[in-house]
């Protein structure tokens, strides 16, 4: 429950140098007191080695955490928790981002957003983000604990099998079709106030623009509205 | 006005978004509705919120990569929209979410700073790990590090949000409509792009005009 807990902070000193070393460690203490608890050195030592060099997406630490942890109660020697770090590492950032960061939290906020557009009280939509959100978001850190402790160094066969890679192509499809409905929505005035036709075909041709060029529309979008400001300001200072 | 509050709300909001405990409160959607909550107009705050929420859909804070800080960011506007005189017009609107687009950047800046700043304070005098309580101590003094980071950026953003909505928005002379159809054109453009977040055209067009189907059902249902 402590390092559970400790999760929650995990990114409290994230840094460019050792990422989440220093955060790992501090998530793992608790256990490592209690494994260590008659031999301070040897505490020490497991402390700042945990400390080196480690990157996992942030609801998935737990994997490592409690792989970790077992391995040191098993008496495994540093060099393979450092050999099993470096290996789980890439695996935990990768699924973790694309199943949360380009998943699920893209499709919750959509959901919450196509809700607003639809005339949903606003605070009952963004109170359905936040639980739907929650819901998995504390669930995923739990479980990653218990994958970890229970299956120790082979947790990395346990991740491939896991339900995440199927949770991640249900979010992605999800969110697609989310995106969808609020670009509908959006382009006929949901979002600013009923609009005119010229407006509306505007509206749907731009969504075909950024289908075709991506994210990087944003900034000649963002480039677009900070134009029309300079544009109100000087028509309005000139007459 | 508390602009006390404004920057104790953009605090959590900015410790949110990383350090702790990353519950999404730090979403533009959830932060500007908050704030707007808050200072007394919980509408206004969400309808800034939901606009800037759809133009940072697509940012990923993945490893180490730099990124705009959009909760931060919609704390500031929030609270210089609300602040403003001209709150309820669309070009108070326009100007704050405007803001808040650029101020998400220098918010960004300010992490970067801190990351930066922070790396020796995580060792020993002389480069060393540090040892099991200093590490406690650390840590959490880094966590209280980034809420003063996030919490100054916030202040210095409203205030200058604040500025510039009351300076700007009386002053630009835009038909409500003109400013409303940008903004619609502007944000649907973004959710465009966004698809590539979840696969892109060629693997997910299908849910993508399946959704739009539904989202003409609801046109026609309401």
């Amino acid at each position: 429950m402590a390092m559970l807990a400790r999760s929650f902070a995990v990114q409290g000193s994230f840094n460019y140098r050792t990422l989440i070393g220093a955060g790992f460690a501090f998530v793992v203490l608790p256990a490592l007191r209690r494994t260590f608890q008659d031999r301070p050195l040897e505490l020490e030592e497991a402390v700042r080695r945990h400390q080196e060099p480690f990157n996992s997406h942030p609801y998935l630490v737990g994997v490592a955490a409690g792989a970790v942890v077992r391995l040191e109660q098993d008496g495994a020697p540093a060099p393979v928790l450092e050999r099993f770090k470096s290996a789980i590492r890439g695996s935990l950032g990768s699924i973790g981002d694309a199943l949360f960061w380009a998943g699920f939290r893209p499709a919750c906020v959509l959901l919450a957003l196509v809700l607003v557009s639809s005339g949903v009280p606003f605070w009952l939509a963004i109170l359905t983000f936040l639980v739907l959100y929650n819901t998995a978001h504390v669930s995923t850190r739990a479980w990653g604990f218990r994958l970890g402790l229970q299956h120790g160094a082979s947790v990395a066969a346990s991740l491939r099998v896991s339900p995440l890679v199927r949770a991640w192509r249900a979010s992605a499809v999800t969110g697609a079709f989310l995106l969808g409905t609020l670009s509908l929505l959006v382009a006929a005035g949901r979002l600013t106030g009923e609009p005119g036709p010229l407006s509306t075909l505007a509206a749907t041709i731009a969504v075909g623009a950024g289908i075709v060029l991506g994210p990087v529309i944003r900034l000649p979008a963002e480039i677009i509205l900070a134009l029309l400001v300079i544009a109100g300001v000087v028509r309005g200072v000139l007459s | 006005m508390s602009w006390g509050v404004v920057a104790l709300v953009g605090g959590v909001v900015g410790l949110d978004a990383t350090s702790f405990p990353q519950v999404m409160i730090s979403r533009p959607l959830v932060a500007g509705t908050l704030t707007g909550w808050i200072l007394g107009d919980p509408a206004l705050g969400a309808a800034l919120g939901a606009m800037h929420e759809i133009f940072s859909l697509a940012v990923l804070p993945v490893g180490a990569s730099r990124y705009p800080e959009a909760g931060t960011a919609s704390v500031a506007a929030t609270a210089a929209l609300v602040s403003s005189a001209a709150a309820g017009t669309w070009s108070a609107l326009l100007v704050a979410l405007v803001f808040a687009l650029l101020w998400e950047r220098v918010s960004g800046a300010s992490v970067v700073l801190y990351r930066r700043n922070i790396e020796r304070l995580l060792l020993t005098s002389d480069g060393n790990p540090l040892s099991s309580g200093r590490l406690e101590r650390r840590h959490t003094l880094t966590i209280a590090l980034d809420f003063a980071r996030a919490a100054l950026v916030t202040l210095l953003g409203a205030l200058l949000g604040s500025g510039l909505v009351t300076w700007l928005a009386p002053r630009a002379d835009l038909p409500a409509d003109l400013i409303r159809s940008a903004i619609a054109i502007a944000a649907a453009a973004v959710l465009g792009g966004s698809l590539r977040v979840f696969g892109g055209w060629a693997e997910r067009r299908r849910a993508f005009v399946l959704g739009a189907v539904a989202g003409c059902a609801l046109l026609l249902i309401q």
